[in-house]
This record gives structure tokens, sequence and C-alpha cells, in this order.
């Protein structure tokens, strides 16, 4: 598992998304870490320290894995960056308009596969 | 595995799911490309959430989610969420911070 500063991460994003764009998955994990064992934790809890958070947030496309967390003050570059390239790459979801949907059930009506009996 | 048919309903049940144990709940993303697929998973190593699309408009709304869930992994769950202006609300936490910047 390797892991890297904010730049270097959305970078290797970008790149296994386009790796994976004939085939396989990319998945993204996000989760909330005070990256402190729990010993350390308790002890700051009770010293009366408040536990500082951060983002951790993992990427991988099944062979490599990739990691970084994001604090409290990168977090809104960091999503308006990830935001980017999310909407970069997300190309293959179906546009859905409601024009498009009574041309697809006249298509689907002449093929003869009316899978949507009711739907106007 | 719950698929959760209602796009608003997912949200609101992960924000909750979250707020209840903002430890151990983790919010996953699959993306597969060639089957031009997402899933999205919420879950707390209890209760597990999903949902799954193919529809680009969904993948909006799902980037608006992603902000609500930075916001509250990097601020901390007590954070105020109006969905809209879900970044701008740093004024909850003043425990950590003690510069009151935007005012």
């Amino acid at each position: 598992m390797v892991l890297l500063q904010l730049d270097p991460f959305l970078n290797e994003l970008t790149s296994m998304f386009e790796r994976g764009t004939e085939t396989g998955s990319v998945w993204v994990t996000l989760k909330r870490s005070s990256l402190k064992s729990k010993v350390v934790r308790n002890k700051m809890v009770t010293a009366g320290e408040a536990v500082e958070y951060k983002c951790l947030i993992r990427a991988t496309n099944g062979k490599k894995t990739i990691s970084t967390s994001v604090g409290t003050k990168d977090h809104q570059r960091f999503q308006a960056s990830y935001a980017t390239i999310l909407k970069a790459h997300m190309t293959a979801l179906k546009k859905r308009e409601r024009k498009d949907k009574k041309k697809s059930a006249e298509a689907d009506k002449r093929e003869g596969t009316s899978k949507r009996p009711k739907k106007s | 595995m719950v698929y959760i048919t209602s796009w608003d309903e997912f949200v609101e049940r992960s924000v909750q799911l979250f707020r209840a144990d903002p430890d151990s709940t983790r919010y996953v993303m699959k993306y597969r490309h060639c089957d031009g697929k997402l899933v999205l998973k919420v879950t707390d190593n209890r209760e597990c959430l999903k949902f799954k699309t193919d529809q680009a408009q969904e993948a909006k709304k799902m980037e608006k989610l992603n902000n609500i869930f930075f916001t509250l992994m990097a601020r901390g769950p007590e954070v105020d969420l109006s969905e809209v202006t879900g970044k701008e609300q740093t004024d909850v936490q003043p425990t950590k911070r003690g510069r009151g910047r935007k005012q």
C-alpha cells in the first residue's frame, strides 16, 4: 500500500482511471481516521487534547493500491480536484433525458422488445 | 447487501450512519468504465447501505455526496450540513481552531 502526498495521489488516481477504461474497476474508499493507535488516542483524550482527525482516502484498481490522508486545511482543494477527475472519467454512464426516453420507447416497440409496457 | 433505490434515502441514511459512528463508518465507491456502472457503499461494519446506478445524472448527485462526506470526515460529525453550503460552515467547531477568519 503506497501512501502518497495529495498531488501525486491525484495523478496516480487519474492514471488508474485511464488504465481501467477498457477493462477493470476503480475503487475509492473514504474513511475518517486520526492515524494514531487506540493507545495514543486514549492518552490524548485523557490529557484533554483535541484529537486531530483526517480523511483517509484509498484507491485501488484491484492490483495496485494508493492512499493519502487529507486534513481539514486541504480537504476543499482535494474535493475540487477529485470532483474534476471523476467528472472527466465517468463518461460511460448513460445520459437520461425525457426526450430520449420517448425515443427509446418507440425504438423498443419497433424492435419488438417492450420491457417497459407503461412509461410515457 | 441492501440496495437502496431512492437517492435521497441513501444520502440521509448514510449521513445518519456516519454521525452515529464516525470512527468505523466508511464510504466506498466502485466504478467500472467497461460496464458503465457506479456502485456506492456506506457501512459501519454492522449495517451496510448500497446504491448502484448507470446514470450520468446520479454521478453528479454523487459528487455532492462526496463533498458532504469530505466535510463530515475532515471537520467532524457535528458539522452543520446545509447541502448547498456544506463547505462554508466552518463555524461549528470552535474547539479546534481559534482563528475565526470568516467573519
